[in-house]
């Protein structure tokens, strides 16, 4: 045996002194290896992380560990929504106590949350419509005899405010006249901004003001156009288990939807990017750009069009300057800008006309100086909003919710692909959605009951229009007819306009239509194991159930790590393949060049096999050095990174570490992975030369020098 | 006397492309063991392919050759080379050390490839035979620190290392000036006579030839003339040498 050793040594000791002679073929193939072993450890270490902690997002936000909805269903479920708002064609779960008891009954599962997901297109009220509303409002109290002086100032103020904004729609149209052929406008609209501007109009305002805000509503209010779509995805779900469930999502502003109330909750995302202001929305950006990634104005394109957006688009602040404001913000920005330009657009235009050197101080004055006068958000929270959805069978259906506030995703604020997620409770959803909710159903038999009254009161009616002496019978003393019908016709609207924003018995929650529903497990690591045990208390119950897990609920975004992965592990075969190439052929060349070496160990009895495990182990030991050498760089940068964390550049970037930055960890698999990968291509690549080297005749040996 | 070597009507043919070559064109020869052989010939004579027979680095196309008692024909491709390892030693022109070792590693190697010999028992026969051969300064040398003559010395030492019943020699001294090439036959020489190795060496220096206690010549591949070395051979070999371009 201790033979058997020294010839090994013997072996080592060639191959290694082979590899010294030649060291710069040794550096560039060692050099290859490592750089490959080095991209695999770093690589797979940096998706290992990027994929954790999305998973955490996604697993923390909406998905839950697992989701269940029904196996009928056209569509998979896509809990991310993707980009489109067509709702999936998920067939509804008709009854969540029973699919969470099923659910339930596997051990490994903690947690069953009840979800809808659905979007719609909801207008947000433009500008006009809402200062009309409250001139409106002014007007009905006035014509029910209010005095109050506060409300006359009020009322005057209201509509100084309206004539603001329809002498910035005249200059809007008149601007369109110059671009366009006058005869492209429609002439009417042009004559009812001109009507509604004129001193006429508004003299007379005041002597029949319902007439007049009529002709507003009507004429006025749909030419101007700030009124904006508001894309809004939502869950539907109950609110409680959500936050509770999901310990990601946190409340930003307001408040939680609280129990047994229907309410709607704003991504912030949304919230930011869709309901701000749209002036302050690009100041924040310009600000946020400036401040974390150092970028200046003069030097990055998308902040000059920012920049250019926000000093052309001005409108949006001159329609909800009413005259005080419009005396206010004159004054304050004369002061600001030392100019004695009259004209508050060209004032706005010009301040909001940033550069690096004035930007700070124009944003912290905007905040501090104008935006308290703004209406920043066109949805307040604590406003009702009233959110149009088509339901499954195509008609519309529209619910008024109270805006309790704002939530976000720890880890997603940023990411416009899981921060678009709004929320509201399951009553509401289902309603929108078109399924029947107890609220809805007792809503229908009122409503039959109240017609069956309402035919009966008829009678009453013709009673009493037809016989005096039967109505005196027919009706309780006391109460005037009149009264009475009157009466009977308030509850009927009563009854068909819908409060939404009062409570619902909670219960509802814990029954009825799902349509999906996220699960939470106890050890995540038995995910696979949990959703065929799902899917199979689903099949003994005889409920339709499919379980998913996290990354393909989460559709694209699910799969964005295994398309990385695929693409590192291209890029690292491509790596591999190559170093194959060139080590193979340093390899060869290397062989051939000791032909003669060869033949003269195999003519003083060198067996072949010696020269085989003299060329592998060559390879095998460049592999071997140089992949951990390229194995302990990448695990000593990952260790580093680790440890100071990278920055996620931009918003994308965000959504993927889960935060403002990523801590890679270093997992034992990926090195062991690395040099693995390394040994195996030392060793396929030194097949071939092996095999020449192999062929070798000891022959070669008694050749005579050329 | 015992026939070390048993060359019956030996042939070689080698293939250049569609061409086929004849090497050697039905040699027989026995060689007894202590000789000390040379066979000599002009360049192309087929001296080399002689030698590969004999060294069982080759086999013949047809006819038998027989090394050590044991005909080359049958062997497989291993049990040739344990045969090389343990039978024979090998001397080239060109010396053909192991570059990256240093001359202990070199001399030692076919002992290494053998492994029966202990650490000690391999040291104590390396170091002896690199007294022999006047080396023993020079263990820890690498061969390209040594003279043409300093590593003909190592290669003979690694050729005997092994304790051979036969060495061959592929032109010991083409690659040498003549006073080395002197002192290495005379090395060669004394071995031959103190350790009673077999040696055959091939040739086409007549000087070298005088040597040779025994001498085959050839000729297009084949024996022109055996017989022991004696004044006509001398002369033969002057003339043979002369005629050589």
């Amino acid at each position: 045996m201790t033979g058997l050793f020294d010839t090994l040594s013997v072996v080592v000791q060639i191959a290694f002194r082979n590899l010294f002679a030649n060291r710069w073929k040794t550096l560039i193939v060692g050099g290859i290896i490592g750089f490959g072993a080095f991209l695999v450890v770093m690589g797979a270490s940096l998706l290992d992380s990027v994929d954790h902690s999305m998973s955490r997002s996604i697993i923390g936000s909406v998905a839950g560990n697992i989701q269940v909805y029904s196996s009928e269903s056209k569509d998979d479920l896509d809990v991310m929504g993707g980009f489109s708002f067509d709702a999936n064609s998920i067939e509804p779960l008709t009854d969540f106590d029973r699919v969470r008891r099923v659910v339930m009954s596997v051990p490994n599962v903690a947690q069953v949350v009840p979800m809808g997901i659905n979007g719609s297109l909801t207008l947000s009220g433009n500008t006009v419509d809402q200062a009309l509303a409250k001139l409106r409002q002014s007007v009905t109290q006035r014509e029910q005899g209010g005095t109050d002086p506060a409300l006359t100032q009020a009322y005057d103020d209201q509509k100084d405010h309206v004539r603001q904004i329809i002498s910035v729609l005249q200059g809007d149209t008149e601007n369109a006249k110059k671009l366009h052929d006058a005869q492209a406008l429609a002439s009417d609209d042009l004559g009812s901004v001109t009507k509604a501007a004129s001193t006429e109009f508004w003299s007379s305002f005041d002597r029949d003001p319902l007439d007049h805000l009529e002709f507003l509503e009507n004429r006025i209010a749909p030419l101007a156009t700030d009124a904006d779509m508001l894309f809004l995805r939502y869950v539907g779900t109950d609110p409680k288990v959500f936050s509770r469930s999901f310990d990601r999502m946190t409340i930003v502003e307001g408040q939680a939807i609280p129990e047994g109330q229907r309410g709607f909750l704003f991504s912030k995302y949304v919230y930011e990017e869709q309901v701000k202001l749209k002036t302050a929305r690009n100041l924040d950006k310009i600000h946020e750009a400036r401040t974390n990634r150092g970028v200046t104005i003069a030097k990055d394109d998308e902040l000059k069009r920012l920049v250019r957006e926000a000093s052309t688009q001005v409108k949006e602040l001159l329609l909800e300057l009413d005259a005080p404001k419009t005396r206010l913000f004159l004054s304050k920005l004369q002061s600001e800008l030392h100019s004695t330009e009259g004209d508050v657009g060209k004032l706005l235009s010009q301040f909001l006309n940033t550069t690096d050197d004035n930007f700070d101080e124009r944003y912290a004055f905007f905040y501090r100086e104008l935006a308290p006068s703004l209406e920043l958000y066109r949805v307040r929270i604590g406003d009702t909003l009233t959110i149009k959805a088509f339901t499954r069978s195509g008609y519309v259906q529209s619910a008024n919710l109270k805006v309790y506030g704002t939530f976000a995703f720890k880890g997603l604020e940023k990411s416009p692909q899981a921060g678009t997620m709004n929320m509201m409770d399951l009553v509401s959803f289902r309603e929108l959605y078109g399924f029947m909710t107890d609220d809805r159903a007792k809503e229908i038999a009122a409503m039959r009951a109240t017609s069956g009254a309402k035919e009966v009161t008829r009678e009453n009616a013709e009673n009493e229009l037809f016989g005096n002496a039967a109505a005196g019978v027919a009706l309780p003393s006391g109460a005037s007819p009149s009264e009475d019908l009157n009466t009977e016709l308030s509850d009927l609207a009563g009854t068909h306009k819908r409060d939404e924003t009062a409570a619902y018995d909670p219960g509802q929650l814990e029954q009825g239509v799902i349509l999906n529903a996220a699960v939470l497990l106890k050890d995540d690591t038995q995910l696979d194991q949990t959703i065929t045990a799902i899917e199979a208390a689903g099949k003994k119950d005889g409920l339709p159930l499919k379980a998913i897990s996290w990354q393909k609920a989460a559709g694209l975004i699910g799969q964005f790590t295994t398309l990385m992965r695929v693409v590192l592990y291209t890029a690292v075969l491509i790596i591999f393949v190559v170093a194959l190439v060139i080590i193979n052929n340093a390899l060869v060349m290397a062989t051939l060049e000791r032909v003669r070496e060869i033949g003269t160990l195999r003519a003083v009895g060198a067996q072949r096999r010696f020269i085989l495990a003299m060329l592998v182990l060559e390879s095998v030991a460049v592999g071997l050095v140089f992949g951990a050498a390229g194995t302990v760089i990448g695990a000593a940068l990952v260790a580093v990174l680790g440890h100071v964390g990278i920055a996620a550049g931009n918003d994308v970037l965000m959504f993927f570490f889960s935060g403002p930055r990523l801590y890679p960890a270093l997992a034992s698999h990926n090195l062991v992975a690395a040099l693995v990968i390394v040994l195996l291509v030392s060793v396929i690549s030194s097949v071939y030369p092996a095999w020449i080297a192999m062929r070798i005749s000891p022959r070669e040996a008694m050749q005579s020098e050329e | 006397m015992t026939a070390i070597v048993s060359i019956q009507n030996a042939t070689k043919d080698y293939r250049l492309g569609k061409v086929v070559v004849p090497a050697l064109r039905g040699v027989s020869l026995e060689v007894m063991q202590g000789e000390f052989l040379s066979i000599a010939g002009p360049s192309g004579s087929g001296k080399t392919t002689l030698l590969n027979l004999i060294g069982c680095v080759d086999t013949a196309t047809t006819g038998s050759v027989e090394v050590a008692g044991r005909n080359t024909a049958q062997l497989s491709e291993r049990e040739l080379t344990r045969l090389r390892l343990n039978t024979i030693g090998f001397i080239f022109q060109s010396f053909n050390l192991v570059g990256v070792l240093d001359v202990y590693r070199n001399v030692e190697l076919p002992l290494l490839l053998q492994h029966t010999l202990s650490a000690a028992d391999r040291r104590k026969r390396v170091l002896a035979l690199l007294e022999r051969v006047g080396l023993s300064d020079h263990s820890r040398h690498r061969p390209n620190e040594l003279s043409g003559g300093q590593r003909q010395r190592v290669a003979i030492a690694r050729a005997l290392v092994t304790r051979p019943v036969l060495v061959l020699a592929d032109e010991p001294t083409a690659n040498l000036d003549s006073v080395t090439g002197q002192n290495i036959l005379d090395l060669m020489k004394e071995l031959n006579r103190t350790e009673k190795t077999t040696f055959i060496f091939s040739t086409h220096d007549a000087r070298v030839m005088a040597h040779a206690s025994s001498l085959v010549r050839l000729a297009d591949g084949k024996l022109a003339e055996t017989g022991s070395v004696g004044p006509s051979i001398h002369e033969a070999a002057e003339s043979g040498a002369g005629a050589a371009p």
